[in-house]
């Protein structure tokens, strides 16, 4: 070998090799720039939020969390009926949602002739593509009376004897409310469940499953025992973005959820979400400790998110654990 | 050889339009270790895949022909592929455990078509693993996930969870391929340990390995059984000229 080139570099070699340094610090500082930039923005946003909903804190207290008032005119509020509200149509959308995003996804990565698997994948992303306000007006105008004159009188009169269902199923048909909100969303972020799901089944080794059937499986199992716990993670993450989008949903659910500040067992009945009463009633916000309230569930659901994800985190870590990866 | 475990008879496979097997006719002597060696792209993983007709997963490759196990023509419809499949074990190229625990992984094949009570069932486990000179490596982290295991460590485990299963036919494609030499020799090993028990197939790209574990070997190229015969016969005095070529390294 050259003893120029193994021992002592050249000038010209050290002059390139300082402007390769140059530019990898370059690079490293604006993507670390971004990357702060984020959290950044993060603590802005919480900061901000907390200071708008501080009259509010300091005049209801912790006891906003559970108090179901709702009172413009008597400057009262509690944040209970819309925190229920956006925890029960987000679970009734999940509940709806997740089962049949997974089935459409198995469907398309093991069962589905080639020829229909690409256009059905390209409609449940464009469905996905579909503006809320688009699902609210059909919701408000289509669905909504429809369920009121052909679906919800049926369910009612079938489970009125029945003790817990009638209660769930109570009250006259409005069309709007929770079940109706919670079906609109469903159908909000099933093309996310499904689209998300099937790509990580797509992405199982092909070798991984030919084994499994190897060993004489039948799809069921193979599906079952190989294909869902090797995409759990991918799967699980899916189902968190699709619940992160059902809890802040706005404008479809504040077309059908009724707007009412009451809470209802009934699934039938008209109720409110967190966002959904921000949307309605920001116009109607003119005295402070109104905006503040409003303010402040804004800050409640941002912390319900948060949580959502942490549990979600913390499901990922035990499953983990337990397969020992 | 009329006791032929496996025959195979005119069998041509094709992905698609391409032909991949032509007219392949050959028998597979029970109890014993059958080599596939040839070039890349001779066909030779082609025909492993269908003896358990696992190719059947993907929709355009097609087989026709004839294919005996024990006398019964496994490639006519109505043929029970799940049961084919328990009976015909495969180990691929490379490892693939299954996303869970190391007793898992072998508990589940076994699960598949037996009930068994839990102490048997962990008998079963520690006997297959015992007899993939597994055991000794393992036996303290049988709850540990099969991926945290060695490339080496994952391979016997797969042959662990087809062997489990008591299959009667193992197909091996390229185990060897993936690993280093102190494991490859391992389960040479256990290959000529498994034989008294087993029919077992083997692709290797290893002309040494082919010569040291079988009995019989074939020879393909490009889609044709070029010779079969006797491992001895075949290596020290080929019938064909393009055997002679790629034995002796001349091409391939």
């Amino acid at each position: 070998m050259d003893d120029a080139a193994a021992g002592a570099p050249t000038a010209s070699m050290n002059k390139v090799s300082r402007r390769f340094a140059r530019i990898d610090a370059f690079f490293r500082n604006l993507t670390g720039f971004a990357a702060f930039g984020v959290l950044a923005v993060l603590a802005g946003v919480i900061v901000s939020l907390y200071f708008g909903a501080q009259l509010s804190i300091d005049k209801f207290g912790l006891a906003f969390l559970w108090t179901d008032v709702w009172n413009p005119v008597k400057q009262e509020f509690g944040a209970l009926s819309e925190i229920y509200g956006t925890l029960l149509t987000s679970a009734l959308a999940m509940l709806l949602a997740i089962p049949v995003g997974i089935g459409i996804a198995i469907f398309l990565t093991e069962l589905s002739p080639l020829i229909i698997k690409r256009p059905i994948g390209i409609a449940i992303e464009l469905l996905a593509g579909i503006p809320s306000i688009i699902y609210g007006i059909w919701g408000l105008f289509v669905l909504a009376p429809f369920l009121q004159v052909n679906v919800q009188p049926w369910i009612i009169d079938t489970f009125a004897d029945v003790p817990i269902l009638s209660s769930l199923f109570a009250g006259p048909p409005f069309g709007v409310g929770y079940g109706t909100a919670g079906f609109i969303l469903a159908m909000m972020v099933l093309p996310f469940i499904a689209a998300i799901t099937r790509d990580v089944f797509d992405g199982v080794p092909s070798v991984l499953k030919e084994a499994a059937y190897g060993l004489g499986c039948t799809r069921w199992e193979v599906l079952w025992h190989v294909v869902l716990p090797y995409a759990r993670v991918g799967v699980t993450g899916g189902i968190m973005l699709a619940l992160g989008r059902a809890l802040g949903e706005t404008m479809a659910v504040t077309f059908v959820i009724g707007n009412n500040h009451r809470i209802s067992s009934s699934l039938f009945a008209p109720g409110t979400t967190i966002s959904a009463a921000i949307a309605n009633e920001f116009t109607e916000a003119t005295s402070d400790m109104y905006l503040s309230a409003l303010i402040e569930i804004g800050l409640i659901l941002f912390g319900i998110t948060f949580i959502v994800l942490l549990i979600a985190r913390y499901m990922l870590y035990r499953m983990e654990l337990r397969t020992g990866r | 050889m009329s006791e032929a475990k496996i025959s195979v008879q005119n069998l041509d496979f094709y992905y698609g339009r391409t032909k991949a097997l032509k007219n392949i006719s050959m028998d597979i002597a029970p109890n014993s270790v059958t080599a596939f060696m040839g070039p890349s792209g001779c066909g030779k993983s082609t025909l492993l895949r269908v003896l358990n007709r696992i190719y059947e997963l993907y929709p355009n490759q097609r087989a026709t022909g004839k294919v005996f196990l024990d006398g019964r023509d496994i490639l006519i419809g109505g043929t029970d592929l799940n049961l084919l499949r328990a009976k015909v074990g495969m180990v691929f190229q490379k490892p693939t455990p299954f996303p869970m625990t190391i007793f898992e992984n072998i508990a589940f094949g076994i699960r598949l078509y037996e009930s068994l009570s839990p102490s048997a069932l962990r008998d079963r486990v520690t006997m297959a693993l015992e007899r993939a000179a597994l055991w000794g490596e393992v036996k303290d982290k049988l709850n540990a996930s099969g991926l945290s295991l060695s490339g080496g460590q994952q391979q016997r485990l797969c042959i662990a969870r087809t062997i489990a299963t008591n299959p009667e036919v193992i197909l091996l494609d390229e185990p060897c391929s993936a690993l280093d030499p102190i494991s490859t020799a391992r389960i040479e090993e256990l290959i000529e340990e498994l034989r008294s028990d087993y029919t077992i197939a083997i692709v290797t790209h290893n002309l040494q390995q082919a010569a040291r574990v079988s009995q019989k070997t074939a020879f393909m190229f490009l889609g044709e059984l070029i010779e079969y015969g006797d491992t001895e016969q075949v290596f020290e005095n080929p019938r064909q000229e393009r055997t002679k070529d790629y034995v002796t390294g001349r091409f391939g």
